[in-house]
């Protein structure tokens, strides 16, 4: 029999894998940027100490390196590799997609890793303990270091939305795949935004220690941080122009059309509030309060970087890994550089539960017992990565999505029109894969679900009667 | 024929019962393979799994045996106990950041060449697996609550349980993980609960072997943490201004606790090893016996160390980390073992050759070394000076720090220029 190479299916209801990998990316996101913005923020505070003989400095920079400790490089690095866990229960297959091209590329970045962790607690337990120029040199590596990690990252990422020329395909070489033109428009933009994020970090911690710093030291540390915080907004900006010049022309249909205005409207606005709080205290360093930073700082991660996260990964769709990957796990693209055959064809031809191995037998074969249940099978492996497909509330709810339909025949009709044979398919869904009667089997679900009142159990359990006549 | 039917059957005498179902798992495993195929020889990232592995469990060690020294001591009112006590405290801390780092790297040499095993047995019990991170989170802020509270023993005693509860709840976790996947022959049978539902919830654990754990994780930390204590001894004793009466006591109860938990350690090995499914052929496989070798080799180093152990800490430190690598090298030999029976091998892999990406890890690997090499160097020296005091780098480490600083901007600007050329050559 035919397998194809499907791993057993993770579902969570009603918010779905996706919004799990969602928060641990943001989480994650927030972190780093933090800690990379502020190595680089750190190590010109450290030359400026050095150069204008303000050892007041250093006690400000031992204060931000141990809340880079305690936030970023517990929160930063446990939820780094967490993306990667979550990304590996939510869609192995596009996580395994990306490994078997960047393997090498992320193991160099685990060489900056392993420096970026070591380095932070090297600077903290020999500041004052070594001499300043060693130390100096020290916060330097660190920095350029740091920064590495995201030159590492962002290639990857950028991949993971689009190789960006159809060269990689036939070519299948790395250069093409990573350096795609996606790359640079991306580095430069978060690179901006990070000093923007450790700025309102780094303003926190300053007006926590003003009491204990002379007045010039302390203006001095919050005037550096203001301003540039002031550049990485407004270079921010100028970036995200260029990135969005870059996007694959499926992502600008998807932003039109599914990205929901909130999330649009929330990032400009915490943009706006954070300018505006660098501009105050760049003009008034003594207005700087923790009480105003922290508040901000929150804000950033709930309106600004989680709104970010999903909009990223939503103009990603329908794939989920350079552009052969759909977020359903399904290979949908040949790659001839690789070898990589599109699955498409042959789950039309002989059934997704069919070629699931991870499907129970007495849901393979579909029978007037098991339709409902096989039709719910078929609803989880194929469209949970993006609906809820049990409930009315949460992630794009199917029990709202096809509110009214409980004829499976106007079910059906429907999902062959406008998800299998339609010639202007939405180009954010993968198309609807699967035999008829397998169609058949997930109309007859839907129509079940909504006239149950748009919520069912997610559990799938095969029909005793099938179950029995299998043995 | 007679011998696939066996190999098949075989496993099922010790795990239960027999399957029923139609998908033959060696087709299985090769269907899941990736079709991107590996990027490089697979025997080159086994290598490197293994290796990575055994420096990442080391500090998996002393993050949980710093732990289970910190709330022994901090219930006793001796100071030397309360002293060691916010040592391995902070030993455990700094530990857990190394061991998250460190565990980056066998995890992704591995999901290239055994991606069925990982991706299968992760999904079967995925939200355990999510877990994973936020008790890992948990357990390191508990840890770091600990640790600023760490004059006040009550408090870091009942914190730092909490810490250890959690990194094991962590390690029980991923031990689930591994070992499930040595067992493909049961994964559709686990999943669909006998072909009678499809456990979505990601909720189910399916398999645990408690010697397994005890042997790869409980008894080591104990130990390796006690070879690192004899370490602290040794290493301090240069300062001046540390007590050396309270050195030569931390080394001793160090060279205690490695010897004394190095028994159950290889008792529990031992009881794993020859208790694995007879036709992975443990009792008859070399690497089990080089394995029980490392960990006899590590047991009768320590015990030499007793009378001395500061003087003996790096021979023990050599002895702990064979030992560890052998174990680890037993742990590969188990998952080729497993998968064998099934015609699966990494060798055959599908292989799509490609240098540019290695070149690239080579060349940070380098950069890294020279980094590394002196930050590590600097911090060593740092460490050896006395409170109040600054070491004033020799003109040789300053020297190696401008090499460091150059090697590190030069890789930058490689990486970056690299791109521009691809990007002007596909783009403009």
């Amino acid at each position: 029999m035919d397998v194809l190479g499907f791993y057993p299916m993770w579902y969570v209801p009603v918010i779905g894998s996706a919004t799990i990998i969602g928060i641990i990316a943001s989480l994650h996101v927030l972190a780093s940027h933090t800690s990379v913005g502020a190595s680089i923020l750190l190590a010109y505070l450290a030359t400026k100490a050095y150069k204008e003989n303000l050892p007041q400095i250093y006690d400000y920079i031992k204060k931000y390196i141990l809340t880079l400790l305690v936030f970023s490089y517990v929160s930063g690095s446990i939820t780094g590799p967490g993306i990667w866990f979550s990304a590996t229960v939510a869609n192995p297959r596009g996580i395994s997609a990306l490994i078997h091209n960047f393997v090498w590329v992320w193991a160099a970045e685990w060489i900056w890793f392993v420096a970026e962790v070591t380095l932070v607690y090297i600077l903290y337990y020999t500041l004052g303990k070594i001499d300043q120029r060693s130390w100096l040199r020290l916060a330097w590596t660190f920095a350029i270091g740091s920064w590495a990690t995201m030159y590492i990252i962002v290639g990857i990422l950028s991949f993971m939305l689009s190789p960006g020329h159809e060269k990689w395909f036939t070519t299948g070489n790395i250069l093409d795949a990573f350096y795609n033109k996606n790359y640079f428009p991306h580095l430069l933009m978060r690179s901006a935004y990070m000093f923007a994020i450790a700025g309102t970090v780094g303003l926190a911690i300053a007006s926590l220690m003003k009491k204990d710093l002379p007045e010039r030291v302390y203006k001095d540390i919050v005037k550096t941080l203001s301003y540039w915080g002031i550049g990485g907004v407004v270079f921010g900006l100028m970036f995200f122009a260029w990135y969005y010049s870059t996007l694959p022309e499926r992502s600008y249909v998807v932003i039109e059309s599914v990205v929901p205005t909130y999330l649009k409207v929330s990032i400009m606005l915490i943009i706006l509030v954070v300018l505006a709080h660098f501009l105050l205290t760049a003009i008034r360093p003594t207005a700087a309060r923790a009480w105003v930073a922290v508040p901000i700082f929150v804000l950033i991660f709930f309106a600004g970087v989680y709104p970010e996260e999903k909009i990223r990964e939503t103009i990603r769709k329908p794939y989920v890994a350079g552009e052969f990957v759909w977020v359903n796990q399904i290979i949908a693209r040949e790659v001839p550089a690789k070898g990589i055959k599109s699955e498409v064809p042959i789950i039309d031809e002989k059934g997704l539960l069919q070629v699931n191995a991870f499907v129970p037998e007495g849901l393979k074969k579909i029978t007037p017992e098991n339709k409902i249940m096989a039709g719910k099978a078929i609803a989880i492996l194929q469209c949970s990565g993006c609906h809820n497909v049990t409930g009315s509330t949460g992630l794009r709810p199917f029990g709202q999505k096809f509110k009214g339909m409980t004829d499976p025949e106007a079910v059906y009709n429907f999902l062959v029109s406008y998800m299998k044979n339609n010639p202007s398919h939405p180009p954010y869904m993968p198309k609807l894969v699967g035999t008829d009667e397998e169609i058949r089997a997930l109309a007859a679900y839907i129509a079940d679900l909504v006239s149950k009142g748009g919520s069912v159990s997610a559990k799938i359990e095969v029909p005793k009667a099938t179950a029995e006549a299998m043995k | 024929m007679i011998k696939r039917l066996l190999s098949s059957f075989l496993p099922f005498a010790f795990l239960g019962s027999v399957p029923s179902f139609a998908v033959d798992v060696g087709v299985l495993l090769k269907a899941q393979t990736d079709p991107a195929g590996a990027p490089f020889y697979p025997v080159v990232m086994q290598i490197l799994q293994v290796l990575t592995f055994a420096l990442h469990i080391l500090f998996v060690y002393t993050s949980i045996g710093g732990l289970f020294v910190a709330v022994y001591g901090f219930t006793k009112k001796d100071e030397n106990w309360q002293r060691l006590a916010r040592a391995t405290l902070e030993l455990s801390k700094v530990s857990v950041s190394l061991a998250i780092v460190l565990g980056v790297a066998p995890l992704l040499f591995y999901q290239v060449i055994y991606d069925p095993l990982w991706y299968t047995s992760a999904n079967l019990s995925a939200s355990w697996y999510v877990m994973f991170i936020v008790f890992l989170l948990i357990g390191y802020y508990m840890i770091w609550i600990a640790y600023f509270k760490r004059q006040n023993s009550g408090v870091a005693t009942l914190f730092s349980l909490l810490g250890v509860i959690f990194l094991l709840l962590v390690g029980f976790i991923i031990h689930v993980v591994n070992y499930q996947a040595l067992y493909p022959e049961k994964w559709i049978e686990w999943y669909t609960s006998g072909g009678t539902t499809m456990n979505i919830s990601g909720w189910n654990i399916y398999a645990f072997n408690l010697f397994r754990y005890l042997a790869f994780l409980v008894f080591p930390s104990a130990s390796v943490t006690g070879i690192f204590l004899m370490l602290y001894s040794w290493y301090f004793r240069e300062r001046e201004d540390m007590d050396k009466n309270y050195l030569d006591w931390a080394g001793k109860v160090g060279a205690k606790l490695a010897l004394y938990a190095g028994v159950p350690w290889l008792l529990s090995f031992l009881v794993y090893a020859f208790s694995t499914p007879a036709d992975w052929n443990a009792r008859g496989s070399i690497f089990t016996w080089l394995a029980i070798l490392g960990l006899i080799l590590c047991a009768g180093v320590v015990f030499a160390a007793q009378k001395n152990p500061a003087g003996m800490a790096i021979p023990s430190l050599i002895a702990g980390f064979v030992a560890t690598l052998l174990i680890a090298v037993f742990r590969e030999y188990l998952r080729v073992a497993s998968t064998a029976r099934f015609g699966y091998s990494i060798y055959e892999y599908k292989l799509n050759l490609e240098w540019l990406s290695p070149m690239l890890f080579l060349g940070t690997t380098l950069t890294g070394l020279i980094l590394y090499a002196y930050a590590w160097w600097m911090a060593y020296k740092a460490g050896r000076t006395p409170k109040g005091k600054v070491y004033e780098a020799s003109e040789t480490e300053h020297h190696l720090g401008d090499a460091s600083v150059f090697v590190v901007i030069l890789w930058a600007v490689v990486f970056i220029g690299v791109g521009l050329i691809v990007i002007i050559r596909n783009y403009a």
